[in-house]
């Protein structure tokens, strides 16, 4: 279980964590999402000690993370894929950080095994795609056999296959009871792999759920009613206190009432319906309403403009 | 992830005699590392015999069979002079692996692989300075004494034998090594201060050699007393058979003094590293 108490980080001027309190629960796979220069990677950081927190702490298993016996088996970090040292093969890459623990090489033989890295595991590192390093970088992650894993962008680079072998490793270590906190900017992966989700932005957290209520929370209940009295409907409704779109004739998106509510003011008021469907939003609709305003890089121009019309919609 | 080790993962704890067994071996595994002991090696030799043959030629100019030999304790001199020639040059490569045992996981992210296993960071920078400095002084030793088993004969050649029963000279050999053992740890220190490759060598090359031709280039006393106390003329005094004239720290003053350029640049270096974000 990770814990962190109005954790705080500035650089200089800049705050890039701004008091965030959240806990990542044991056994279920936390999705951290956020837009680029959202605070994830720092918040990481500091969950492993690397970036000393301005304020605040944040706990591995009730310990800040440098006071465990033995860090390596308590948490496994993956931070970016290239924090290896390029002249160095993986296997002896593997070797030295075992051997601070006096983890056996019979283990790092394993971890290459898991991680598919058996054909290169004696080549230098210098020479690694980004998928590979990703998958040495899991490999270092699990060679304490960790209860915690921390992975910040861990299918960064990995082809179709790599990225559904780590959801599938993700799911699997989650399943044995392991805390699992991984990061990523890509909402349709998080759909797949995430239990529950934390949203940051701008430092802060805007959301903490499970992916669900993710998903209804930040789009409220949209309803598509079809309906031949389409106006007299859209009047009836909004004395109900609904916000009420009309997409076409015959066409309204109600927001505000529920499905069932929405059929009953029709019935009571005499009303043909042809359509009454609540829409589900995907995750990424959801995440995009979520961080509205906190995204740091905003895009300008035709892109941007696009990218609003969707969500709008 | 099931294990099929489970006891043995089970025991493993973080202890400091697995963080020196974690830097030996990133030490061996990296060229750099080879091939800057390798060069340390050849040049140290190489050095040594090109001054063994010059001191041939111009101590006794008369030649073989020569008349007067020179006084034992002139002979022993250059007997330690020449085994430890190769030490001014063989410290350059010493002084650039200082800095890029530890620049070099900056550079690459490394590091921040090095704290995550070690968090408290501190026993990392303690086991690189046991590790890289015992490393280097026991081939520093083996330069000493190869040095001097090449030059020997060249010399006894010319009248000027030395044996390792001279006063002084096992004591020149062993300076020599220790010489280069904590200059590299005192590049170890400026390059954990620096955390950059470049700032580190040049800041340390500086020191070793551009410091001293400052000191004498200022025309004053206390110039020429302070430039006594820069590492590299510090060292003469630990590696060479003093003669009069010769104006070098005693063995023992020389021996504080590197090594306490060594331990101010590592406890600056290790003040930064607990401090810094990585």
């Amino acid at each position: 279980m990770i814990e962190a108490r109005s954790l705080t980080k500035h650089y200089g001027s800049k705050v890039a964590v701004d008091g965030v309190d959240f806990v990542v629960q044991p056994g279920k796979v936390t999705g951290f999402l956020g837009p680029n220069g959202a605070g994830k990677s720092t918040t990481m950081r500091m969950i492993v000690g690397l970036d000393r927190p301005t304020r605040g702490t944040v706990t591995v298993d009730g310990r800040p993370y440098r006071e465990h016996r033995a860090p390596l088996r308590e948490v496994g970090v993956l931070l970016d894929a290239k924090a290896v040292h390029t002249g160095r093969t993986a296997r002896n890459h593997l070797m030295a950080l075992a051997a601070t623990h006096g983890i056996p090489a019979r283990r790092v033989d394993e971890v290459i095994e898991i991680t598919g890295l058996q054909a290169v595991a004696r080549k230098r590192v210098g020479g690694f795609s980004l998928g590979m390093g990703q998958r040495l970088g899991l490999a270092a992650a699990l060679l304490g056999d960790p209860g915690t894993l921390v992975l910040d962008e861990p299918v960064n680079g990995l082809d179709p296959e790599g990225v559904r072998w780590v959801r599938l490793l993700v799911r699997h270590l989650a399943s044995e009871g392991r805390t699992v906190l991984l990061s990523s900017h890509l909402m349709s992966e998080m759909a797949h792999t995430a239990d529950h989700i934390i949203v940051i932005g701008r430092g802060r957290i805007i959301a903490d759920a499970p992916v669900d209520d993710i998903v209804a929370r930040a789009t409220g209940t949209t309803v598509r009613v079809r309906s031949p009295q389409a106006d007299a409907l859209a009047r009836a409704l909004e004395t109900l206190g609904a916000a009420v779109a009309a997409r076409e004739p015959g066409l309204l998106e109600v927001n505000g009432l529920d499905a069932p509510r929405i059929g009953e003011a029709a019935a009571s008021a005499g009303i043909v319906l042809h359509e009454l469907t609540p829409v589900r939003a995907s995750l990424e609709e959801a995440y995009l309403s979520l961080t509205e305003g906190e995204v740091e890089y905003v895009t300008t121009g035709a892109d941007a403009a696009l990218a609003h019309g969707e969500v709008a919609r | 992830m099931s294990t099929t080790a489970p006891q043995a993962l089970r025991r493993a704890r973080l202890r400091f005699g697995g963080v020196l067994r974690s830097e030996w071996i990133k030490l061996r595994t990296l060229r750099s590392t080879v091939w800057a002991y390798l060069v340390t090696v050849v040049i140290g030799l190489g050095i040594a015999l090109l001054l063994a043959v010059s001191l041939q030629q111009s101590v006794s100019p008369s030649g073989r069979g020569g008349p007067p030999r020179l006084p034992s304790d002139l002979q022993t001199h250059y007997g330690a002079l020449a085994a430890t020639s190769g030490v001014s040059f063989a410290q350059l490569a010493i002084a650039v692996l200082g800095v890029l045992v530890i620049s070099g996981e900056y550079s690459t992210g490394m590091i921040r692989s090095s704290f995550a296993a070690v968090p408290r960071r501190l026993p990392v920078l303690w086991a690189k300075a046991i590790v890289f400095g015992v490393a280097t002084f026991v081939v520093g030793l083996l330069i000493m004494f190869a040095s001097y088993a090449i030059a020997g004969p060249v010399l006894s050649a010319e009248g000027i034998s030395t044996s390792l029963a001279d006063d002084g000279l096992v004591r020149a050999l062993f300076g020599g090594a220790g010489y280069l053992a904590l200059v590299g740890l005192m590049s170890l220190g400026i390059g954990t201060i620096l955390r950059s490759a470049a700032g580190g060598i040049a800041v340390s090359i500086s020191i070793l050699l551009v410091l001293p031709i400052i000191g004498q280039l200022i025309p004053a006393d206390w110039a020429h007393d302070a430039a006594r106390y820069l590492p590299s003329n510090a060292g003469q005094g630990l590696y060479s058979i003093a003669i009069q004239g010769d104006d070098v720290l005693e063995p023992w003053q020389a021996l504080l003094v590197l090594a306490a350029w060594a331990a101010v640049a590592l406890a600056a270096g290790a003040v930064l590293i607990t401090r810094r974000d990585a």
